[in-house]
């Protein structure tokens, strides 16, 4: 009887979280043929090609979310050494000629026939499990900074294997995810101070390593000082911004998706919804991830155990930090890197393993 | 921790209500830049045409072609339509297409409709066509220098179609339709069009008639002469119309020599107006009119009209001796009277007027005939000529200037200066523009004639014309003389300088006469830079000005004056 919703031990848990995902993956296909129908149309001849790929990762994500929901979380905390080993591997794996694939100068993705995955995606929710495992069973140790050190450990090789493919935002969102989940993990403020050090020093090395970052950031500051080169991403986000106004334009009525806005499926889908919907079609949208947040916060909150506490906390983070920089990025708030809206930008490893990851957070409410 | 992500929730907000609300509208002002696509609607180009109506340029309506390479679907079929229809090289057009970077290619230029009507029904994605205006001259070469030519893009390059260009070139409209980033219109674009203002039609003084007479007997004494160059004006001595310009050798205005900018400058500059030349003894008429004039005006140093004339060959003046071109052997050029003097074209008599009238008054008189200024043509570069300033003139230069020496003139200041004293002594502002009209054709807006100054009296042009009418019955202007028409004129030919020395045996032979004397309609100017073998104006240039006489009294059936 685990698989049992209805099962005595658990509570019917947070039906309408799951109402909320599904409807804002549904949501992200109708915004995604509305961005990319044209461009599709051009570069595949079927407008509905991306939509098509998306709908198959909403059905998957939604076995994925249903099966999660039903597997006792508490049997992940057995398999977070395996999974974050098989993410490092896979991460690795991009690296080796025939496997990786390369796109937009980047090798972000292992590929499987026509099926591409993105292994860093898998590694941000592979390191999350590992972290809320470790800390749990660790508990007493991680006042000290050698208590915490494992978690530290990992979680720099994956931002390390990450950088490399390059892929910066993936990294940003992990990096802020270990610090989120290490200060969660109850340590002391001591040891938290001292591992900001590396971080703060990681900073400048990352624009040394690869300067085009510093050239990402100049167009950042000043877009219109290269309006075809560096700035481009960002004038033409900004544009689709503009256009869209308080109102927007109505559904299916974008410009920018006319080619202009490169990425418009998925890295700057938010840029198409504040054209199309408008500031308030925005605020809407914000409402409902600021309510699966929420959610994921006031599961995480009713845990009993630790793991459950710090796993619901870390899959929560990893969505909220997605769409706190994302939005920041496409708004020209923070330099442009490319990393999805989670559940709405197309790409299906990312969508998969969100609802997979909001099954987790379910089955944890359920067991509150 | 909610109120810290509801936070950062209101930062992400925030600043999306500025970018989208506060920053939106400047925002989009710049990205309508980069949705919109305009094509441009070239205004139909004002015909040129001459004082009677005759179209001297028009318009034939011609298409370019072109072909956006991201829009093509079908490169193959694309290459082979194209290819066959405007004769291009379909491996060089598929090359292009394939290269990408380009966003358009033309395919061809300058097509007749039936093609492009042919183009239009395969109905082929990224194979676009637009209008443009292919100047057609009905003419050919002649009047070539005066009407001048377009550019590709349709403007005035030079001549009237230069100075002319504000009235001619019209408004461009333009078509303006949204597009996708390579430029393939979108399915919900909206089409603003913007339509073109036509130029003007303009009607020139030139009578075309007079003109291509004047063309065809330039070109044979051109051929006879073996000349450098030839030029002939005609003018309404009434009021300065410009009836006719010819300067030849020319070329045709529908293949102009654009490769051989050159040999282009060369052919298509209006050296009636550009060019300067010592006219030598044409510019008699104007010291025998200031000496008349002064006359009449009681002037004691001037001559009067019986009074004779001290018959040697030569004067000696600040130390130099002028001479006269005849050896006055066998009693040539003895007991000349004024009238005598034109006839006989001789040198010394009218150095003698110079002197006599003086530098100041002599001056003057040159000044009122228009020379040392441009002589305000409707048209661009004109010169000046050359004139010894007043203050540093010597004697020895005024008695050259006297019969013609030491000045240089533009054939148009001459022309319009005989023109002003044969015709009661009025000088106007040279014209070649007659009227415009609006482009439905309705409104005609005459370009008023221009008086600019008395030059002589009328007493004083009747004596001037009736003498020059002498020249041409019984002196050097003999070979312009026809039979009841009252041809007035007078010859010329001057030796040319290089490097400040006389070249030996190049002459600049000319003769400008008019008829009927007693109020005279047409003048001519004939310019023959050059000549070889024989040179004097009497010979070389005043037969041409009777050639185009005889003929203009034929195309204007003209009655004899008995």
């Amino acid at each position: 009887m685990k698989f049992d919703l209805l099962n005595n031990r658990r509570k019917a848990g947070d039906i309408p979280l799951l109402i909320c995902v599904f409807l804002m993956a549904c949501f992200g296909c109708l915004m995604i043929y509305s961005a990319s129908s044209y461009t599709a149309e051009v570069l595949y001849g079927d407008s509905l090609y991306f939509v098509k790929k998306q709908i198959i990762g909403v059905i998957l994500g939604t076995i994925a979310m249903i099966a999660m929901s039903f597997l006792p979380y508490e049997k992940l905390a057995k398999v977070r050494i395996p999974l974050v080993a098989i993410a490092c591997l896979l991460l690795v794996a991009v690296f080796i000629p025939g496997i990786g694939v390369s796109n937009y100068g980047a090798t972000r993705w292992i590929g499987f026939g026509s099926f591409t995955v993105q292994p860093s995606e898998i590694a941000k929710y592979s390191f999350a499990l590992f972290a809320a495992g470790y800390f749990s069973k660790n508990y007493k140790k991680v006042k000290t900074f050698k208590g915490i050190f494992p978690v530290l450990a990992v979680g720099m090789l994956i931002c390390v294997l990450i950088i490399a493919e390059p892929n910066m935002s993936i990294t940003m969102c992990v990096g802020l995810l270990m610090l989120g989940l290490i200060f969660l993990s109850g340590t002391s403020l001591k040891t938290f101070a001292l591992m900001l050090v590396p971080f703060a020093l990681a900073v400048p090395l990352l624009i040394i390593l690869e300067p085009y970052r510093l050239q990402r950031l100049s167009a950042f500051i000043e877009p219109w000082a290269s309006p075809k080169g560096e700035g481009y991403q960002l004038i033409q986000s900004l544009y689709a911004l503009g256009n869209g106004g308080f109102f927007g334009t109505g559904l299916f009525n974008s410009t920018q998706k006319y080619r202009f806005l490169p990425f418009a499926e998925s890295d700057f889908i938010l840029a198409i919804m504040g054209e199309e919907l408008g500031f308030l079609g925005l605020l809407i949208f914000f409402a409902f991830c600021l309510f699966i947040i929420l959610r994921g916060i006031k599961i995480a909150r009713n845990c009993k155990d630790r793991f459950g506490f710090l796993l619901a906390s870390g899959f929560t983070l990893v969505y909220g930090i997605q769409v706190a920089i994302n939005a920041l990025v496409v708004s020209g708030a923070i330099p442009p890197t490319g990393l999805p809206l989670p559940l709405i930008s197309s790409g299906n490893t990312s969508l998969i393993i969100t609802m997979a990851s909001m099954g987790v957070l379910f089955n944890v409410s359920r067991s509150n | 921790m909610s109120l810290a992500i509801t936070f950062i929730f209101c930062v992400i907000l925030a600043r999306l209500l500025y970018v989208q609300v506060a920053w939106g509208a400047e925002l989009k002002l710049k990205a309508v830049d980069q949705w919109n696509r305009e094509i441009p609607v070239i205004a139909a180009r004002g015909r040129i045409l001459d004082r009677n109506g005759k179209v001297i340029a028009g318009n034939i309506n011609t298409y370019s072609v072109f072909l956006r390479p991201s829009a093509v679907d079908n490169v193959d079929r694309t290459t082979e339509i194209i290819g066959e229809l405007f004769n291009v090289d379909r491996n060089y057009l598929s090359e292009k297409i394939n290269a990408g970077k380009i966003s358009e290619i033309t395919v061809a230029r300058q097509q007749n409709k039936e093609t492009v009507e042919k183009l239009v029904k395969f109905n082929l994605p990224g194979v676009y066509y637009a209008r443009d205006n292919m100047r057609n001259y009905a003419y050919g070469d002649a009047l070539c220098q005066v009407i001048g030519f377009t550019a590709s893009d349709g403007t005035g390059v030079s001549g009237i179609e230069k100075f002319y260009d504000g009235l001619l070139g019209g408004t461009n409209g333009e078509i303006t339709y949204s597009t996708d980033i390579v430029g393939i219109q979108t399915e919900k674009s909206k089409i603003v069009y913007q339509e073109a203002v036509a130029g003007c039609d303009i009607k020139l003084t030139i009578d075309m008639d007079i003109q291509l007479a004047a063309e065809n007997a330039m070109k044979s004494v051109y051929n006879s002469s073996s000349a450098k160059s030839v030029s002939c004006i005609v003018l309404d001595p009434q009021n300065f119309d410009v009836l006719a310009m010819v300067n030849y050798p020319s070329y045709n205005l529908n293949e102009v020599p654009r490769n051989d900018s050159e040999l282009l400058n060369s052919l298509s500059r209006n050296g009636l107006v550009s060019n300067i030349y010592e006219p030598g003894s044409t510019f008699k008429v104007i010291t025998a009119a200031a000496n008349i004039q002064e006359h009449i005006d009681g002037n004691p140093n001037a001559f009067s009209n019986s009074y004779v004339f001290n018959g040697s060959r030569s004067r000696t003046v600040d130390g130099t001796k002028i001479k006269c071109w005849s050896d006055h052997s066998n009693g040539k050029h003895s007991n000349q009277t004024l009238a005598d003097a034109l006839n006989n074209s001789c040198n010394p008599c009218f150095s003698d007027i110079a002197l006599a009238l003086g530098g100041k008054t002599f001056y003057e008189y040159l000044y009122k005939f228009g020379f040392g200024n441009v002589t305000g043509l409707d048209f661009n570069g004109e010169a000046l000529g050359m004139l010894v300033p007043s203050t540093a003139i010597r004697d020895c230069d005024l008695a050259r200037i006297g019969f013609g020496q030491t000045v240089a003139v533009t054939g148009i200041q001459l022309a319009c200066a005989v023109a002003a004293a044969v015709n009661g002594g009025n000088y106007y502002a040279p014209r070649l523009l007659k009227s415009v009209s609006s482009p439905n054709g309705g409104n005609v807006e005459e370009n008023a004639v221009i008086f600019k100054n008395k030059a002589i009296g009328t007493k004083a042009s009747e004596i001037l014309a009736e003498m020059l009418e002498g020249v041409v019955k019984d002196g050097s202007g003999k070979h312009a003389y026809i039979d009841g028409y009252r041809v007035g004129g007078k010859t010329g030919t001057a030796q040319k300088y290089e490097d400040g020395r006389v070249a030996q045996g190049k002459y600049v032979s000319s003769f400008v006469g008019f008829f009927p004397a007693n109020k005279p309609q047409y003048l001519a100017l004939v310019i023959v830079d050059e000549p070889q073998g024989t040179y004097y104006g009497s010979a070389v240039a005043a037969p041409v000005a009777k050639e185009i006489f005889e003929d203009i009294i034929l195309l204007k059936n003209i009655k004899r004056f008995v």
